[in-house]
C-alpha cells in the first residue's frame, strides 16, 4: 500500500453499509473529525494543531514543499542528501544534537523525501514540545556544516543508495521502472539519485538549497497530542516568528510530462536476479484530479490482501507469481500506476504480462461487482482507523491533505470521496488510463540470458543514473 | 510498494510514540543560543490486561483501550518452528500458513474474501516458540472475525492442493531472499549459533527440506500441538473483558481437549565459546554489498539477566547507540548498523550487523566486535546509559501505541509465561539496570572470543583485509550454501 492512501483517507463520521455475507448486522463504525486549528505566520507558514491529551506525547512535522523532483541540475538525489544534512550543525546545535533532544529523553525523530515534499518529525514526551519548536526553528533558519560532517553523511546516504538499489534483487528493478517511465518531468529521476551525482554534490550546493527551499513560507509546521493551544501559539511566534520571509522567487517545476503516444518496451539485465520480474506503468492524472479516488480504489481492488484480484489470479490459480502488486503512485504532478509481478519458477515473464494485462481487460470490460467494491471501501476505512491510532499518523495524514492535496479540510472529506466512488467510475477510469497507447512494459531479466550479440555488460555500480 | 520514499533511518522507521524524560540538558552559552528546558513531565499508564482460563484449558486475555474503534484477536499455539523435525524445516511454519487456507467450511479464497468484506485482514505462520493465526478489525466486525479464527484454528482441511501451492510460494520466496546478503548472513548466524539444534534451521525451511514435508508431517504437527490447553487467545483494542471472555466461550469453548499428554518441547542451549567460534565467509560475487553479521548464544527470555541483557543491547543498537555512532554517524559506513538480543523460550541469541560496500567489510567486522568488547572493558557513564535506558523505554512505550502492537507485547508475554505486572514494571527495571551490571552482562554473555562473524559479499573485496585479523577463515561459495547442517557446505557429490 503506498503511504497516499494512509496520508489522504481521513473521515468525519462515516457509515459502512451492511456486509455481503451476512454474518453481521449493520454495522457503524465512526471515525471521529480531526478537529484542527489551522493560522498563518505573517512571514507566510503555515501552522495546522491538534489537541489530543489521551497519551503525554507529541508529534511534530515540518513539511518543506520541496522534493527530489526540485533536485538541481546534474545533482540527482541531492533533496534527499540535503535530508540528511538537516540533522547536522545550525548555528548553535551541534551534529546529531536534534538526536539528543529526542531519542536521549525518550522520544525519537526521522524525515523522509518524496518526489514533491520533505518531511521532518519528531514524536517526544509532550513536556519537551517547546524545545524542538526552537530546534526545528533553529534548524530552518540556518545550517552550519562543516566539510567533514558533509562528507561522512554523503557515504551514509551511498550505503542507502547501495543498501536499496544494488543489494536487493530487485533494487534496481524499480529504479529503473521509474526513470524510465518519465520522459521529460524530472520525476524521471529516482529520489536516491546516483553515485556520481551524489559525489559531485558539495557544501556550495548545500547553501544554496537551503536559501532557495527551506523557507518559511514554503514550510507546513503540524503538532498534534497533549498541549495547550495558546501555550503552542506563544512558541510558535516566539521561535519561528523572527524567521524572515527571503524577498526570492520560490521556483517550481513547470515541466509537464507528455502523453504517452504509444506503447514501449524495455529489458533490463541484473547480475542477481533469481526470478524475473515484469512492471507495466500507466500515465495518471495528478493526486488532485476528480481520477484520483476511483484510481485509489483500482489499486485496492487489484493488490489489497488475498482476495485482490492479482493474488487470486496471479499468484493463486495461475501460480504464475511469486508476488504481484499494483500501486496507484498519485503525486503532485503527473504519476504512475504502476503493476508489477515477480516470475514464479518455471513461468514465463510473457505469461505474467499476459496475466496483469487480462486482469486490466477485465476491469475495463466489466463493472466491479458491488460486493467488491463495498469490500475495498471498507479495507480503505480500516487502514485509516489503524493510521489514526497514533499522533504520528495523525500529524501526517493533516500535512499530506495541507501540502499535497492544498487543503487541510481535506483530511476529513477525502474518505467520503472515496466511499463515493461507483463501479461506473472505476470501469471508466479504468477505459480511460490503461490503453495501449499509455502502457511501458519493463522485463528485468538475469544477466545470463542478456542476447550474445548485446553490448558489454553493465558494470555493477553507478550506471543507471544517466 | 514505495520506491519512491526515502527515510533517514529504516531501523527507526514510523515507530509509534511514548513518555520518559530523565536526560539532562548540558550546555548553556547564550540564552538564545540553548535549547528550552523542558517543562513538568506527565507520567503514563499502560493498560492492564485481565484473564481466565476455560475448561478446556485455553487462556484467554482481554486488553481493553478503546480510543479507536478497532479490535487484534490473536490465537497462539505455545509451539513454533523449533518443533521442526530436523529434516522437516519448515513444517510448523507450514502448517500455520495453511490455516488460512481451507477449512472443512471454507475455502482459501473464502476465507480472504469473508475476512477482507469486513475490512479486515487475517494472517497465520509460526514463529520461534508459537505458532498461529490473527484478525484485525473495525470493532463492530469483530464476532464475525473471532468466528473465522475459530474455524482456521481447529477446522483446516490441509488439502494436497493447497500445501503444493504453498509450498512453491515458500520455495519461490526462498530463491529471492537467497539473492540477498544479509537474509543469507541472518540462516547462516542461525547455524552457527545453534549448529543442528533446534533453532537452527530456517523458519520457513529450505530448498531440499520443502519438497520432504507431506500432508502426514503437517496433520501430525496440528494433532499434537493445536489443543486448547497448548494455546492462548489475546484479545486486544476495544474490548471489554466481559465481551472478549464471552466471545471466548462461544467460539472455543467446545473445542475439546485430548486426553493425550501434551508432547514434552525440545530442549537444547548450544553456548558459544571459543573452540566452536566461527568465522565464515560467504563469497557471492555480485552481492551490491556485504553484510557483516557478529553472533552468539545469549539468554534464555526466563533468565534472570533479561532486562540487564536488554539495557546492554540498548547501549550497542538504536540510532545513537554505539554501533550505529561508530560504523554510521562517525565513518559513513552503512546505512545502519545495530545489535538485537533475542531471547527464546529455550535459548537465545545476541547478533550484530550492518551492510556495508564490499570493500568496508573487514572494517565493518573489526568495528563492531571492538564495540561488543568495549561494553565489558570500557567506561559506561551515567549521562549514556540514562540516555539508552530513556531511548529503550521510548521505544518500549511506543510499540504500544497501537492495537497490533499492544496485543503482540501482551501475547509475548503471555507466550513466554511472564507476568503482565511487566507492562506497568518495564520502565522501572529498565531504570533499576546500573553500568557495572551491563559491565558485568557483558563479560559474561558477550565474549567477543566466542562470537562467530559471518561476512556476505564479494569476498575478493574483503577477505585480504579481513584475514589481517582473524585466521581460520572459512570461505564457502554461495552456491555450495547448505542451510540443512551446522557445516553449512554442501558435501561433495557421491555420485
Amino acid at each position: 500500500m503506498r503511504r497516499g492512501l494512509l496520508l489522504f483517507l481521513m473521515a468525519g463520521v462515516v457509515v459502512v453499509a451492511s456486509l455481503s455475507i451476512g454474518i453481521e448486522t449493520r454495522a457503524q463504525t465512526k471515525m471521529p473529525r480531526m478537529n484542527f486549528r489551522e493560522r498563518t505566520l505573517k512571514n507566510g507558514m503555515r501552522v495546522l494543531s491538534v489537541v489530543d491529551k489521551s497519551s503525554p506525547t507529541v508529534a511534530i512535522n515540518v513539511w518543506y514543499h520541496v522534493g527530489s523532483k526540485d533536485d538541481p541540475d546534474h545533482r540527482s538525489g541531492f533533496a534527499h542528501l540535503f535530508e540528511h544534512i538537516m540533522f547536522k550543525s545550525t548555528k548553535n546545535m551541534q551534529a546529531e544534537m536534534m538526536d539528543r533532544l529526542t531519542e536521549d529523553v525518550g522520544g525519537n525523530n526521522n524525515a523522509f523525501t518524496e518526489d514533491d515534499v520533505t518531511v521532518y518529525y519528531e514524536v517526544i514526551p509532550s513536556n519537551y514540545l517547546e524545545t524542538l519548536l526552537w530546534a526545528e526553528a533553529e534548524r530552518l533558519s540556518g545550517l552550519n556544516v562543516d566539510d567533514e560532517n558533509f562528507k561522512s553523511e554523503r557515504d551514509v546516504v551511498k550505503e542507502e543508495y547501495r543498501q536499496s538499489v544494488l543489494a536487493p534483487p530487485y533494487g534496481k528493478f524499480f529504479y529503473i521502472l521509474q526513470q524510465k517511465s518519465f520522459s521529460s518531468h524530472p520525476y524521471q529521476r529516482p529520489t536516491i539519485g546516483s553515485i556520481e551525482d551524489l559525489d559531485a554534490a558539495t557544501l556550495e550546493n548545500v547553501r544554496k538549497f537551503h536559501a532557495t527551499y527551506y523557507r518559511p513560507d514554503n514550510a507546513t509546521l503540524i503538532v498534534v497530542g497533549d498541549f495547550d493551544p495558546k501555550q503552542l501559539d506563544d512558541w510558535v511566534d516566539k521561535y519561528f516568528g523572527p524567521i524572515e520571509k527571503p524577498n526570492l522567487l520560490l521556483p517550481r517545476v513547470q515541466t509537464k510530462e507528455a502523453e504517452r503516444t504509444g506503447e514501449k518496451r524495455f529489458t533490463e539485465y541484473g547480475a542477481n536476479v533469481p526470478l524475473p520480474g515484469v512492471g507495466l506503468t500507466y500515465l495518471i492524472p495528478s493526486e488532485k484530479s476528480e481520477d484520483a479516488p476511483a484510481l485509489t480504489m483500482l489499486d485496492v481492488i487489484l493488490s489489497q490482501g488475498r482476495s485482490s484480484r492479482l493474488y487470486q489470479s496471479l499468484i493463486y490459480q495461475q501460480q504464475v507469481a511469486q508476488s504481484a502488486n499494483a500501486n496507484a503512485d498519485l503525486k503532485e504532478d503527473a504519476g504512475l500506476f504502476e503493476l508489477t509481478a515477480i516470475v514464479a519458477a518455471g513461468k514465463k515473464p510473457e505469461d505474467a504480462e499476459a496475466a496483469l494485462r487480462a486482469e486490466i481487460k477485465k476491469l475495463q470490460d466489466e463493472p466491479v461487482p458491488a460486493a467488491e467494491l463495498e469490500k475495498a471501501k471498507n479495507q480503505i476505512i480500516t487502514s485509516q482507523l489503524r493510521q489514526r491510532e497514533t499522533n504520528l499518523g495523525k500529524s501526517q495524514s493533516l500535512g499530506g491533505a495541507t501540502v499535497l492535496l492544498g487543503d487541510p479540510n481535506r483530511v476529513n472529506t477525502e474518505l467520503e470521496r472515496l466511499q463515493a466512488v461507483t463501479a461506473a467510475d472505476v470501469q471508466r477510469v479504468a477505459k480511460k488510463y490503461f490503453t495501449d497507447q499509455n502502457r511501458y512494459v519493463f522485463f528485468y531479466l538475469p544477466e545470463s540470458l542478456r542476447p550474445a550479440s548485446g553490448s558489454a555488460r553493465v558494470q555493477a555500480k553507478g550506471v543507471y543514473a544517466k | 510498494m514505495n520506491s519512491s520514499i526515502i527515510i533517514r533511518n529504516r531501523l527507526l522507521a514510523l515507530l509509534p510514540f511514548a513518555i520518559l524524560s530523565l536526560a539532562v540538558f548540558v550546555s548553556a552559552q547564550t540564552p538564545q543560543a540553548t535549547p528550552p528546558p523542558p517543562t513538568a513531565p506527565r507520567t503514563v499508564q499502560f493498560p492492564r490486561p485481565v484473564e481466565k482460563t476455560l475448561s478446556n484449558g485455553l487462556r484467554v486475555v482481554v486488553v481493553q483501550r478503546s480510543e479507536m474503534p478497532l479490535v487484534s484477536a490473536q490465537l497462539l499455539i505455545k509451539s513454533g518452528g523449533e518443533v521442526d523435525p530436523a529434516d522437516l524445516s519448515g513444517v510448523a511454519d507450514m502448517t500455520a500458513a495453511l490455516l488460512t487456507r481451507g477449512t472443512k467450511t471454507r475455502t482459501a479464497t473464502q476465507i480472504a474474501e469473508q475476512i477482507e468484506a469486513l475490512g479486515g485482514s487475517i494472517g497465520s505462520s509460526a514463529g520461534w516458540d508459537s505458532s498461529g493465526a490473527t484478525v484485525g478489525v473495525t470493532s463492530s466486525r469483530i464476532n464475525a472475525a473471532v468466528e473465522i479464527l475459530a474455524d482456521v484454528i481447529r477446522n483446516p482441511v490441509f488439502k494436497d492442493e493447497e500445501i503444493e501451492r504453498l509450498r512453491r510460494q515458500y520455495l519461490n520466496n526462498l530463491k529471492v531472499s537467497l539473492g540477498q546478503p544479509g537474509a543469507i548472513a541472518r540462516f547462516a548466524a542461525a547455524r552457527v549459533v545453534y549448529r543442528d539444534a533446534p533453532y537452527g534451521h530456517p523458519l520457513s525451511g529450505t530448498p531440499e527440506s520443502l519438497p520432504r514435508i507431506k500432508r502426514d508431517d503437517i496433520a501430525r504437527i496440528h494433532g499434537m500441538f493445536y489443543r486448547p490447553d497448548n494455546a492462548i487467545l489475546v484479545i486486544g483494542g476495544d474490548m471489554t473483558p466481559e465481551n472478549g471472555f464471552a466471545l471466548a466461550q462461544k467460539y472455543f469453548g467446545d473445542w475439546a481437549k485430548p486426553a493425550t499428554e501434551l508432547p514434552k518441547m525440545p530442549v537444547g542451549n548450544p553456548v558459544s565459546d571459543t573452540k566452536n567460534r566461527r568465522i565464515l565467509v560467504i563469497d557471492m560475487p555480485d552481492a551490491g554489498q556485504a553484510a557483516v553479521l557478529a553472533a552468539r548464544s545469549g539468554i534464555n527470555r526466563g533468565s534472570p539477566d533479561y532486562f540487564r541483557g536488554i539495557v546492554s543491547n540498548a547501549v550497542l543498537s538504536g540510532y545513537s547507540g554505539r554501533l550505529n555512532w561508530e560504523i554510521r554517524v562517525k565513518r559513513g559506513l552503512s546505512y545502519g548498523a545495530g545489535s538485537s538480543l533475542d531471547t527464546r523460550r529455550w535459548a537465545g541469541s545476541f547478533s550484530a550487523s550492518a551492510q556495508t560496500k564490499n570493500e568496508s567489510g573487514a572494517e565493518v567486522a573489526s568495528l563492531t566486535l571492538g564495540e561488543i568488547s568495549k561494553l565489558a572493558t570500557g567506561d559506561l557513564p551515567d549521562k549514556e546509559l540514562t540516555t539508552r535506558k530513556a531511548s529503550l523505554n521510548g521505544g518500549f512505550a511506543r510499540g504500544l501505541e497501537t492495537t497490533s502492537g499492544l496485543v503482540a507485547q501482551v501475547s509475548s508475554l503471555a507466550v513466554y509465561g511472564v507476568s503482565f505486572d511487566q507492562l506497568n514494571q518495564f520502565v522501572g527495571n529498565v531504570q533499576a539496570v546500573k553500568a557495572e551490571d551491563v559491565k558485568d552482562f557483558a563479560a559474561k554473555h558477550l565474549n567477543i572470543d566466542s562470537t562467530s562473524v559471518i561476512v556476505v559479499g564479494d569476498a575478493k573485496k574483503f577477505l585480504p583485509a579481513l584475514q589481517k585479523e582473524f585466521s581460520q577463515i572459512e570461505v564457502i561459495p554461495v552456491g555450495e550454501l547448505d542451510l540443512n547442517s551446522a557445516s553449512l557446505r554442501r558435501a561433495v557429490s557421491k555420485n
